[in-house]
């Protein structure tokens, strides 16, 4: 009877309908998932917290297990409107043991934040675990540690955690509480990032916090990339776990490029396994990233169409309205190419490329995706554009040019904007191509996938449409940010005695379909590397093949020299964009009519 | 060669300065442009010497020029032609609700002519005055257009005329003919004849005016409301009848139906969209539900509708006619004799209807909440012991290629919970999906569905499976909508505009022909034969609920769920009512008996039928 509890809190959404045919458990093998959803509403405040997680014994059984015996103490708890702290007594006493369960009160997690006073620690990673405790997502047992140089009591750690962290809107009771109980688990620890021995002060205070359990520990790599190996090293040499599990996630950049990177994994493969290593890409956390796969995998309507037969073209686009503002350095270093498209929507491309996989375990689906990245053509410096932003003067108010930033070098070519048309040489998508843009400074902000399909053979309404048929095919469109939507574009016609035909959509707007809140890709990420749940990161051979395709560009822009096309800030990028698109007849889809 | 006359411009006419004509042309250049596509070369029609398959001109001389190559009988431009409606039974209650508000619509929105006059005909003695007086009470103006309502409609009635007599007198015909030629006078005449009459004078008044009233210089029409016959023969001999009198092409056999505005769409979907072609067959389609449902009885009229019954009320004509639109291959063009002819294809295709795919049913009183309401066989104009169906479900298959052991679901019935009518495309699982974990043990539960709602609140909705937005990975099932009331401000015309319209135009594409008629008819014929021959009983179902269990199960035979008792349709609404009643019933079942369903499904089995019951109550 494992099935009133199972639907734990934190991974199924409070907002279950019980009608859906739903299991709350991430897609891990559990045999109950098909019973479970008229109880998923009843059950919500029990046991969430004991269910949640549970460790495991090999990072590779990513299975979440079921309390047993919970049903027994339900019914009680309902009626007495009992506490949840009572009720977790009653739980861990009516648990019969299981064969598979390792008991909560044996481990615990700790999870190192190292670069805990930097700018990502304190907007995102902070915030993103307290949301993940507040939704009951976290073990029981856990602890924070920042990590850092500066040298701060755990009291002002707290204090600097405490300005950023903010409440779910639609979640707001206890909020203050839980608030200040989250704080209380967090402590800072001040060393060097290269210092073996402040690693072992940190082992020690650790292993105080763990007192005996089993002891799992995960290290948020948030350091500029020089000092990554250094941490990681003095980490896994003197702070890993003895008798659970040991993670580090990684931020980007995972390198300048093929050697560089190369390198880099050389060098964390010296110290950690290959299952050790979580190699972020936030956008792989995104809601609508996520949603990508179930809507090609699991809707008839869509996979007959997902070929170069019925599809025309496909577009990344990512724009942001802002530029530099002052932190161009680290960015002049690497340019928009590596900073967003090598990384960020090349690994889009390639999950909504692939082949489907043999199951949704991570490793398969990381086959597909490496597949598909060593399918694809390496990029040649004809097929992208690129482009920087100069200043421009608007009402009263003048924008600053990419090189009008202090922290950039005032002869600097690094790319803020680039377009760029990749290729698939595979049986599926052969000829088709797949266009990448993405800038900064530009007149908005978005981030989205399209789809353009080709036009109907033998349109019946042809005259309707003028001479460009083009221009009148249907377009799937998934908006990953902001407002969150998947909407298709389709040739309707419009209500009267005439025939005249539109394009009007069939709609799903995130905002109106659903009342939650949509978590944060941190949190989903976080979450995922607790769990030991690989599919988002990125393998070691995934980011070889993605590098192996940008390198000799990049190399090219560099060594020639390439002068960027100068846009305005705030306007719609380079025309050479357009150009390249038209070069293989495609328009870009933000840029179209209805837009 | 017919030479038709169009109206369109009439606006453009009406206006004195040449200023004027450009601007309205061009605003009403796009629609018409499309209109005058879809007609047949030879109808050719001109307004006012204004080649409308052409790019509104700019400049005089190139229209006088165009007019000059493009229009062979310039003569008869818009003025010189007279377009007269004759409602023949003019005092029932279609044309009172349905026939003059749409001409006035159409009026009022300039799509008829310059010269038109609107006669009413009928046995009844009235005077002009009398039956405007009677129009006025049902004509409205558009939510959205108001402005000069009321002029329109006092300049509309100065155009309506009242002539009474017999249905089968010659002689009155004549008077008719002889009123009509002194309106027209001495321009071409078009006549369009309404006939809003019972079938027993269809003949009569087809003879009476095709010999006495027919236009000596344009065109004649007529248009025909069901029942065409009751049978095969009934129909063909009625057929035959009216030939006598008419050729085919003046006969226009109306089915509202096809004039609805999501009808007429199914075809732009499915034609103009690369991503729903592919998939329109055996291929990916699972079934296709064609659902029609009035939340009323015969309501003391049940007369005329004892004699024919759901199969022939709305089955054989409203919903076939739809079924054959979807079914139908690409048509050569989009000319009507093109699409009649695929149509025609897909009839003859179809396998004849079987007794036991067929269910049928007849609503008994209910009583609910104080009030009662009354059963089919309590209408004072039914008799006591009719058997009459006032619901029908059936199950139709098409032989063909495409769609080769599709099931192809009907519904319809009266005296339901709701009021709708609707298409439902229910596509077939996911083949391995990878999902599959998610969606529990029927993997048809959580297919696609593409939903064409015509009535009420006009939408178009695919459902799709979505993940749930959160940390877990659930998915549930979410539409992407195209709701026509957020879409689009426009009111949306009433069938009998478009097919008044459509008649008044020559187009025919909405009509139904002879031989369309009859291949519909052979499908039905015997089965309506056998249930009558055998005095088959329907299953009796009380007013206002889903109608009979049977359909139930005869979806279930052809492995089919009605998708408008599916779970969203039906537990959404009623979920909020039942859920605490099955909370409170879990938690029962949980502490007391949980011990006795080790099995997991019987016990969700057990949870699922005690929310139907709440339900049902």
């Amino acid at each position: 009877m494992a099935s009133l509890s199972s639907p734990s809190h934190c991974c199924s959404s409070s907002s279950s309908s019980a009608y859906s045919n739903s299991s709350s458990v991430r897609f891990h093998h559990h045999h109950y998932i098909s019973n479970l959803e008229f109880y998923a509403n009843s059950p919500k405040k029990l046991g969430s917290k004991k269910i949640s997680l549970q460790s495991r014994g090999s990072p590779y059984s990513n299975t979440i297990l079921m309390q047993d015996g919970v049903v027994a103490t339900t019914a009680a708890t309902v009626e007495n409107e009992a506490p949840t702290k009572k009720l977790k007594d009653v739980l861990s006493s009516a648990s019969p043991p299981e064969e598979h369960n390792v008991n909560n009160d044996k481990s615990t997690v700790s999870i190192t934040v190292v670069g805990a006073s930097g700018d990502l620690a304190k907007k995102k990673i902070f915030p993103a675990l307290f949301a993940l405790y507040y939704e009951d997502c976290l073990p029981e047992h856990f602890t924070i540690f920042g990590y850092a140089r500066s040298k701060m009591t755990d009291a002002e750690l707290r204090n600097m955690v405490s300005k950023t962290l903010t409440c779910r809107i639609d979640k707001r009771e206890n909020c203050g509480e839980k608030m200040e109980q989250f704080l209380k688990r967090c402590f800072n620890h001040s060393g060097q990032y290269d210092s073996k021995e402040n690693f072992v002060e940190l082992d020690k205070k650790l292993k105080e916090h763990e007192a005996g359990r089993v002891s799992n520990r995960l290290f948020y790599l948030s350091i500029p990339p020089n000092i990554f190996i250094d941490a990681v090293r003095c980490a896994s040499v003197s702070a890993s776990s003895a008798n659970g599990w040991t993670r580090v996630i990684v931020e980007k950049p995972f390198g300048r490029d093929s050697e560089s990177s190369a390198a880099l994994t050389r060098s964390l493969k010296q110290y950690l396994e290959e299952d050790q290593i979580f190699r972020i890409d936030h956008y792989l956390g995104k809601e609508l990233v996520e949603n990508l796969s179930v809507l090609r995998f699991s809707n008839l309507i869509f996979e007959p169409l997902w070929s170069r037969q019925y599809i025309k073209n496909v577009q990344f686009i990512f724009s942001e309205d802002f530029g530099t503002e002052g932190r161009g350095g680290y960015f002049d270093n690497y340019g928009i190419i590596r900073d967003i498209m090598q990384n960020h929507l090349l690994q889009i491309l390639a999950l909504f490329a692939m082949e489907t996989p043999v199951s949704l375990d991570a490793e398969d689906i990381r086959n597909e995706k490496v597949k598909v990245l060593r399918s694809m053509r390496t990029l040649s410096i004809d097929d992208v554009v690129i482009g920087q932003y100069k200043s421009q003067t608007k009402g009263d108010i003048t924008y600053p040019a990419y090189t009008d930033d202090k922290t950039v070098p005032k002869d600097s070519l690094t790319p803020t904007f680039a377009a760029a048309a990749l290729f698939i040489d595979n049986a599926r998508w052969d000829g088709v191509p797949f266009l990448m843009k993405a800038g900064k400074a530009l007149h908005d902000r978005r981030a989205e996938i399209r789809v353009q399909f080709r036009h109907v053979p033998g349109n019946l309404y042809n005259r309707k449409f003028g001479t460009h048929l083009d221009r009148a095919t249907n377009e799937l469109v998934i908006r990953v940010q902001p407002d969150e939507a998947i909407y298709l574009k389709i040739n309707n016609k419009v209500p009267g005695l005439g025939m005249r035909l539109d394009r009007s959509n069939l709609n799903l707007l995130y905002k109106a379909r659903y009342s939650k809140e949509i978590p944060d890709a941190y949190e989903r990420l976080l979450l995922d590397a607790i769990e030991g749940e690989r599919r988002l990161f990125i393998r070691s051979d995934e980011l070889n093949a993605a590098w192996a395709l940008f390198t000799p560009l990049l190399k090219e822009l560099e060594d020639k020299r390439l002068i960027p096309e100068y846009y305005p800030y705030g306007s719609r990028g380079p025309v050479g964009a357009h150009y390249l698109a038209a070069r293989y007849n495609v328009k870009w889809g933000d840029h179209g009519v209805d837009e | 060669m017919a030479i038709q006359l169009s109206h369109f411009s009439s606006s453009s006419t009406t206006f004195s300065s040449f200023d004027h004509k450009i601007s309205y042309f061009s605003k009403w250049v796009t629609d018409i442009h499309f209109r005058r596509q879809l007609r047949n070369n030879f109808e050719l029609k001109s307004t006012n010497g204004y080649p409308l398959n052409a790019i509104p001109m700019q400049d005089e001389g190139s229209v006088a020029k165009t007019l000059g190559e493009e229009v062979p009988f310039p003569e008869f431009g818009e003025a010189n032609s007279m377009l007269s409606i004759t409602v023949v039974g003019a005092s029932g209650d279609l044309a009172k609700k349905k026939i003059f508000p749409a001409l006035f619509a159409l009026y009022y929105e300039d799509w008829l002519p310059e010269n038109f006059v609107v006669y009413g005909y009928a046995r009844t003695k009235m005077t002009d005055e009398e039956l405007r007086n009677m129009i006025s009470k049902t004509l409205t103006c558009r939510i959205d257009r108001r402005e000069n309502c009321q002029d329109k409609m006092e300049e509309f009635l100065k155009r309506c005329f009242y002539h009474s007599g017999q249905y089968n007198s010659e002689e009155h015909f004549l008077e008719l003919n002889c009123k009509l030629k002194e309106r027209e006078s001495g321009k071409l005449s078009n006549r369009l004849f309404y006939l809003s009459i019972p079938p027993n004078i269809f003949v009569d008044v087809v003879r009476c005016a095709s010999t006495k009233a027919s236009s000596a210089t344009g065109w004649t029409r007529v248009i025909v409301e069901k029942p065409f016959g009751r049978d095969s023969e009934s129909s063909r001999e009625l057929t035959k009848c009216l030939k006598q009198y008419l050729t085919e092409d003046q006969i226009f056999r109306i089915d509202h139906y096809l004039g609805k505005e999501l009808v007429e769409n199914l075809s732009v979907l499915r034609f103009s969209n690369l991503v729903f072609e592919p998939l329109w067959s055996r291929n990916y389609i699972r079934n296709v539900q064609f659902i029609f449902s009035e939340d009323f009885g015969t309501e003391g009229r049940g007369g005329y509708f004892d004699n024919y019954g759901i199969i022939r009320d709305i089955m054989q004509n409203h919903l076939l006619q739809i079924l054959a639109l979807f079914a139908m291959e690409t048509p050569v063009s989009l000319d009507a004799e093109d699409i009649r002819n695929e149509k025609v294809k897909v009839l003859k295709s179809m396998k004849q209807l079987q007794l036991e795919d067929v269910v049928v049913g007849q609503y008994k009183g209910h009583s609910k909440g104080g009030k009662s309401y009354p059963g089919y066989i309590d209408d004072p104009t039914v008799p006591k012991d009719s058997v009459t169906p006032t619901f029908a479900a059936a199950a139709l298959f098409i032989n063909n290629a495409r769609w080769d052991g599709v099931p192809f679901l009907m519904k319809a019935g009266k005296a339901l919970h709701t009021k709708r009518a609707e298409i439902r495309v229910q596509f077939r699982h996911v083949p391995g999906n990878l999902y599959r974990r998610n969606f529990g043990t029927d993997v048809d539960k959580a297919t696609n569905e593409l939903v064409l709602r015509l009535q009420p609140d006009e939408a178009i909705y695919l459902k799709i499976n979505n993940k749930v937005p959160g940390l877990g990975m659930r998915l549930d099932r979410s539409d992407l909508n195209l709701f026509y009331k957020t879409r689009y401000t426009r009111e949306i015309p009433d069938a009998y505009e478009r097919l008044l319209l459509d008649a008044i135009e020559g187009e025919r594409r909405l009509f139904i022909r002879s031989d369309e008629l009859d291949a519909a008819w052979a499908l039905f014929t015997p089965l309506l034969k056998e249930i009558e021959e055998n005095k088959i009983m329907p299953e009796l179902y009380p007013y206002g609920s889903r109608g009979p269990v049977g359909a139930h199960y005869l979806a279930a035979k052809h492995n089919v769920r009605w998708g408008d008792l599916s779970v969203d349709g039906l537990f959404l609404p009623a979920f909020a009512a039942g859920k605490i009643c099955l909370d409170g019933f879990l938690l029962l079942y949980s502490s007391s008996l949980s011990k006795k369903f080790k099995d997991q499904k019987r016990f969700w089995w057990s949870g699922f039928e005690v929310l139907l019951s709440v339900i049902q109550i």
